[in-house]
């Protein structure tokens, strides 16, 4: 069964302005009339909103209850459509619909309901709030999933590890006329590259040193362009082999404007050797060599913003992305990949490590989502020419208490290492938002 | 057992799911079926030689804003896709439930694994003296609404006999053809069972100021004859009436008469239990024919509309097909939406108040606009509006699920479709 | 740098421009360079001849010699013939890939101009460090002459490439004498070594290219299963590989002697040996003043010969033995310097091949010419009347030349 986009509704987002139905009244009434919009904001009397709007459910009610055939769902959009010419006015599609989302508009004297515009939601451009969103989720499902999975199956990730479900869908939806470059890490640890004379994947793969990946595909990349052919070259990089000793090859890939998917799985450390810290580890963690003792807490250092460094390179395509926001990174991935056909695409993943974090393996995607609602993780992408744009922006952030809590790393964390982080989240997010205000 | 026996049971059509009836309860039965079984063999009875339809669509039909082609709720690409075999215009004459063979009026034998009755119902003729002499209209099948609608241009004067849906869409779209209409009801006002007195005085008004419809409740039709003019009925207590055409209206009942002797427990309808199961094992029945639970106390009763039948159908194809999300039915509630003349009206619930019940009625007769709301212990028992806006399936929602709504009483009494709206988003949420 | 040299003929150039020019005559896909002294000017005449369209390669100006030599590896897996060069930290700064070609049997070609290692800081010539790398399974040869590096660079390929070997080349040649020295030398025609060398078939056996998937290096080995043996045939095969090699370059000097009349000795070269009572052994760019010394004390009489050893690597031994055996004493001179056992590394490498052959002879190990020092007639001359004294086989003190201010 194929799945849908669909507008979500964000409540804790919606102010109650009311803009989304006024732009569905011009949109489909060419009136002004907030109130015959296909989309009813509702104050539920104690300040927070609720929304009247078709959900273009997967087993409709409205439809079976329609005497006359005039609605059907539409198996390739998902959208409910109503067919005027068969519709009889009878209302008793309203009976079957526990939300409001088809009704009478008295004006027009017939049933309305939403059509999500085609795929341009009027209300979802118009609400400035990131109330209402429309999710292309779906074609992740559809297009992506049509797609082959390009690994062999049965790869040796760690419980809960989010790593292999990374890594599957990016090969899909990259496909197979791919070099795949995996260094020394959890990628080529769970089996991807293979062992003994066997393959972990179904395009070529190698097993770069820690240090030069960057530099082996770029003599990869660099042939078939000679030759003429469309390879697309990628790596799937742990964070310690790209901001620590693979530095240097990375920078210059960059700078040379190499044309690659460089992707960073960032688990904040060396997890697939046994946690030892990276320059990505953050501040106060603890890691196996940044240990928790009489004499030190954890790490001393914050992390290297990796992904800051690369905008620095004006590479082509830079931007993070958090495997709890799977559509955002879906849209980064297909941005980066079209990047890396004329340079060089960095695409930095934070992937919570439930090994090395010290947590519940069924947590992750909520670590993963607590990282972002708390500032702890900034999601923004950039581009020599857009410059730096924050592509989900947190305004009133969660504590990051929360975030810290629920990870064993940080258990030995003292009040002042919390304020510590803190003060460099703010400091962080402000770098960010000040790189974001330069001009491209 | 005989050889012969053998032979004839071995070449005997046999299907896993055999289902009685194309109408809705039917569809919404094999959808649900399939949704969970992709595989067993399922086949579908009706007793019209037409795709499946709706007699809900059919009024619209005889006024024309339907095409008679375009009413098909199905069509055979659905049925290929569905891997189901339809079988049109045939109805099941016999169930044998020991051998769980039903045989159809071609005198055809088919063998089920499990057999779902959604027959539906048929038109109700009252038994009046003269009656079976007299030509008369029903409203039943798509064949009645294109005889009807042919009748249309050359009726001047109809007589609806009725005051059901039937009948007054029936009567509308006579009125507006050209015809003069009266409407005959026994009970003492029009719609009985959806709208209170208040109410249904209300849309009697509008057919009577804008169809020029005469209205007589509380009459009984004493004897029918064929005269001159046209049908004659007499009434009890009034002079008679004369119409060149005569539309029955007086109800619906369960087609149940072809189960005698099948040991399947009937009422007026077919008495089911909270999955639609009947008292045969093997055998549901779901829809007009069908008897079930009230919502408010229990007792068996027939719900012959749309939703319920669509609901019905559901939970029994669900059962059928072992959907292990089934929830049983939460019993019959009343409710239907209906226009008339421009005008919506709403009716959901019961129009009963129980004792102690909290009753809440803003008339405006004026504006033929009218809402009563009955609470029951802060519940919503029932809603009732003409020309004031209300989403009837989230009410439906408030109804069944015993919503309290006592936290914002006077926020839903105020404003009850904003209240439930709000209500349902956070619900869904 | 000088002007760019004629298509054909004859021209006056330096050791780097000679390996430049071999490079574009090899027809190499792609290069990546990062300069260092004595190498750059290398690859700054290859990026010349790229900027000017004479060498149509991929030209990469990587951020290091590691990356240089990454690229590299990833070019050759893609299909390419490939090229690079470097020099004494630049080396050690590319260890990490470099020790990793040979497994990969990459038929990469690369020029070490050679130079000192650090430290002291030096940027002067000396072998020391090719000699470091000499045991990671590269193949290396040591070139005598600016002609010889250009012929042996182009006869690099054929060796490296050919499909019994499949195995990376080392062309060393002198920092500061080849490097800078300027001599005339005789360029090949172009179809000369199109023939020669056919187009480049490098990854036949191991590619990273979407129509022939598979995984390139997946970790091989464990202490049980089908890894350890698999490791141990891989390891055998580099063996195999090497033993090959030495075939390889005998056969490619001949065929190169035979398409241009320039026939440079593949493995070792005998000198006056025939009749030669004791020897001297030598190792690159020193060959011409050692000769030099040898003809001068032929003119006075004395009985001595030289050998000269082009392959290093793999240790052409059974050559080595042949053409010492039954020639009385010898002397090694090294320009490097072997800290385990305080020799020579030529040296300890001719008594290996030696071993065993009875009677022992007298052997002595010299080391002179570190950073740039200059190695003189009258050195080698000294050395040879050192040698002509040598009775018994030693062990004796090495002979440290350039010792005195």
């Amino acid at each position: 069964m194929a799945a849908y986009n669909t507008i979500a509704f964000h409540a804790d987002r919606c102010d109650g302005c009311g803009d989304c139905m006024t732009a569905c009244a011009r949109a489909k009434t060419a009136s002004d009339s907030p109130r015959r919009a296909r989309l009813q904001v509702l104050a539920d009397g104690a300040g927070s909103f609720g929304l009247a709007m078709c959900r273009q459910c997967a087993d409709p009610e409205c439809v079976p209850n329609c005497p006359a055939a005039a609605l059907r769902k539409n198996t390739e959009t998902g959208i409910i459509e109503w067919d005027q010419a068969k519709c009889v006015n009878c209302l008793l599609c309203t009976v079957g619909c526990s939300y409001a989302g088809i009704v009478l508009d008295e004006v027009a004297g017939h049933v309305v309901k939403c059509d999500q515009c085609g795929g341009d939601p009027a209300c979802v451009r118009t609400c400035g709030n990131g109330a209402l969103e429309y999710l292309s989720t779906a074609r992740i499902y559809n297009e992506v999933g049509a797609l082959e999975d390009l690994f062999v199956p049965g790869l040796a990730g760690c419980q809960g590890c989010n790593t292999e479900l990374l890594m599957r869908h990016t090969l899909r939806r990259v496909g197979p006329d791919t070099v795949l470059a995996a260094p020394p890490g959890c990628v080529p640890g769970m089996g991807a590259v293979g062992y003994n004379g066997m393959t972990g994947t179904k395009v070529p793969v190698f097993h770069p040193l820690l240090t030069n990946t960057a530099a082996m595909l770029a003599g990869v990349k660099r042939v078939y362009k000679r030759k003429g052919r469309e390879v697309t070259a990628l790596a799937l990089a742990g964070d310690g082999g790209a901001a620590d000793v693979g530095f240097q090859s990375l920078s210059g890939a960059a700078e040379r404007g190499e044309e690659m998917l460089f992707l960073v799985i960032d688990n904040e450390g060396y997890m697939n050797t046994g946690m030892q810290r990276s320059s990505c580890t953050p501040y106060g963690a603890w890691t196996t060599t940044t240990p928790v003792g009489r004499e030190s807490l954890g790490k001393s250092q914050d992390a290297k913003n990796l992904p800051l460094l690369m905008v620095g390179h004006r590479c082509a395509y830079v931007a993070t992305a958090s495997t709890a926001f799977m559509t955002d990174f879906y849209a980064k991935l297909d941005n980066a990949l079209q990047a890396s056909k004329r340079g060089f695409a960095y695409l930095h993943v934070y992937s919570p490590c439930t090994t090395g974090w010290r947590f519940p393996p069924r947590k992750n995607i909520e670590v993963a989502r607590k990282a972002v609602e708390s500032n702890f993780v900034v999601l923004w992408e950039y581009t020599p020419e857009a410059g730096l744009k924050l592509t989900h922006p947190v305004d009133d952030p969660a504590p990051v208490k929360e975030y810290l809590e629920a990870l064993g790393k940080y258990r030995h964390l003292t009040s002042e290492q919390i304020a510590h982080i803190e003060h460099h989240i703010v400091a962080n997010v402000a770098a960010v938002k000040q790189q974001a205000s330069a001009q491209p | 057992m005989l050889k012969s026996e053998i032979t004839q049971i071995m070449v005997m059509e046999r299907t896993d799911y055999l289902i009685a009836g194309a109408s809705h309860a039917a569809l919404a039965a094999m959808h649900a079926i399939r949704l969970v079984d992709a595989d067993g063999s399922l086949t579908v009875v009706g007793r019209d030689r037409k795709l499946p339809y709706s007699p809900t669509a059919l009024p619209y039909v005889v006024s024309g804003r339907s095409d008679s082609n375009l009413v098909f709720l199905r069509d055979d690409a659905y049925f290929a896709l569905a891997r189901t075999s339809y079988r049109c215009g045939h109805a099941l004459v016999r169930v044998e439930p020991a051998n769980r063979i039903a045989e159809l009026d071609d005198g055809s034998r088919l063998q089920f694994g499990k057999l779902l009755l959604a027959t539906g119902a048929r038109p109700v003729i009252p038994s009046i003296p003269g009656f079976e002499a007299v030509p008369y209209h029903v409203l039943r099948t798509l064949d009645d609404a294109l005889r009807l609608r042919a009748e249309l241009p050359r009726t001047r004067h109809a007589i609806v006999l009725g005051a059901g849906l039937i009948g007054m869409h029936a009567a509308e779209n006579l009125s507006k053809s050209g015809a003069r209409v009266t409407i005959i009801e026994l009970q003492g006002q029009v719609l009985p069972g959806y709208f209170d007195a208040e109410a249904a005085a209300i849309i009697a008004g509008a057919f009577e100021r804008d169809g020029h419809v005469t209205i007589h409740t509380d009459t009984r039709v004493i004897a029918a004859e064929a005269g001159p003019q046209g049908v004659v009925l007499r009434l009890q207590g009034g002079p008679p009436v004369t119409g060149d055409l005569l539309l029955v209206g007086a109800g619906v009942a369960p087609v149940v008469d072809f189960l005698s002797g099948s040991g399947i427990r009937c009422d007026r309808g077919i008495l089911v239990d909270a999955s639609m199961r009947t008292s045969v094992e093997g055998i549901w029945a779901a829809g007009d024919v069908a008897q079930a639970a009230s919502f408010y106390d229990a007792r068996p009763v027939l719900n012959g509309i749309l939703p319920n039948a669509v609901e019905q159908g559901r939970i029994a194809g669900m059962d059928m097909a072992g959907d292990r999300t089934l929830q049983g039915y939460r019993g019959a509630v009343p409710l239907n939406t209906y226009s008339y003349f421009g005008r919506h009206a709403v009716s959901v619930g019961s129009a009963t108040a129980p004792p102690g019940a909290e009753i809440i009625v803003r008339s405006d007769a004026d504006a033929e606009r009218y809402l009563k709301i009955i609470l029951d212990e802060g519940r919503l028992h029932g809603i009732f509006a003409i020309n004031t806006p209300l989403d009837a399936g989230v009410m439906w929602q408030l109804v069944r699920r015993r919503t309290d709504l006592t936290p914002l009483r006077d926020r839903f009494l105020a404003q009850p479709r904003e209240a439930g709206r709000a209500l349902m988003s956070r619900l869904w949420r | 740098m000088s002007a760019a040299a004629p298509e054909r003929g004859f021209l006056v150039c330096d050791g780097n421009e000679a390996a430049a020019l071999a490079v574009a005559l090899a027809r190499v896909d792609m290069v990546a360079v990062y300069p260092i002294t004595p190498q750059s000017s290398l690859v700054e005449y290859l990026a010349k001849f790229v900027a000017d369209g004479r060498l149509q390669a991929e030209l990469v100006d990587a951020e290091g010699e590691h990356s240089v030599l990454s690229v590299l590896q990833g070019a050759a897996l893609a299909g390419a013939r490939t090229f690079t060069a470097t020099s004494g930290p630049g080396l050690a700064f590319m260890f990490e890939p470099y020790l990793r070609t040979p497994g990969m049997r990459l038929p990469i070609v690369m020029s070490i101009v050679t130079r000192d290692t650090l430290t002291p800081q030096s940027v002067w010539g000396g072998h020391q460090d090719a000699m470091s790398v000499r045991e990671t399974g590269w193949v290396q040869m040591y070139c005598e002459t600016v002609q010889e590096v250009l012929d042996t660079v182009i006869m690099a390929y054929r060796v490296a490439e050919r499909h019994d070997v499949m195995l990376p080349v080392n062309v060393c040649h002198d920092g500061n004498y080849l490097s800078y020295g300027t001599a005339r030398v005789e360029l090949p025609d172009q179809d000369v070594v199109d023939t020669f060398l056919g187009a480049p078939d490098v990854n036949w056996h191991a590619a990273l290219d979407p129509e022939r998937p598979m995984a390139v290096d997946p970790l091989t080995g464990g202490a049980g299963g089908a890894g350890p043996a698999l490791f141990v045939r891989y390891r055998r095969g580099q063996c195999a590989g090497m033993r090959h090699a030495l075939d390889a370059i005998r056969e490619a000097h001949e065929e190169w002697g035979r398409l241009t009349g320039r026939y440079h000795a593949p493995l070792i070269e005998r000198y006056r040996m025939d009749d030669a009572e004791y020897s001297i052994v030598t190792l690159g760019s020193m060959t011409g003043a050692a000769k030099d010394a040898v003809d001068g004390a032929r003119e006075r009489g004395r009985r001595v010969g030289l050998v000269k050893v082009k392959t290093f690597r793999p240790f052409p031994a059974v050559a080595v033995a042949e053409a010492l055996r039954g020639h009385g004493a010898f002397g090694v001179v090294d320009r490097s310097v072997d800290f385990a056992w305080s020799c020579g590394p030529l040296y300890r490498e001719v008594l290996t091949a030696l071993h065993g052959i009875t009677p022992a002879a007298p052997s002595q190990s010299f080391i002179g010419g570190l950073s740039g020092a200059d190695l003189t007639v009258e050195q080698f001359e000294s050395v040879i009347e050192t040698v002509r004294h040598l009775r018994d086989p030693g062990p004796r003190d090495t002979v440290w030349l350039n010792a005195q201010e």
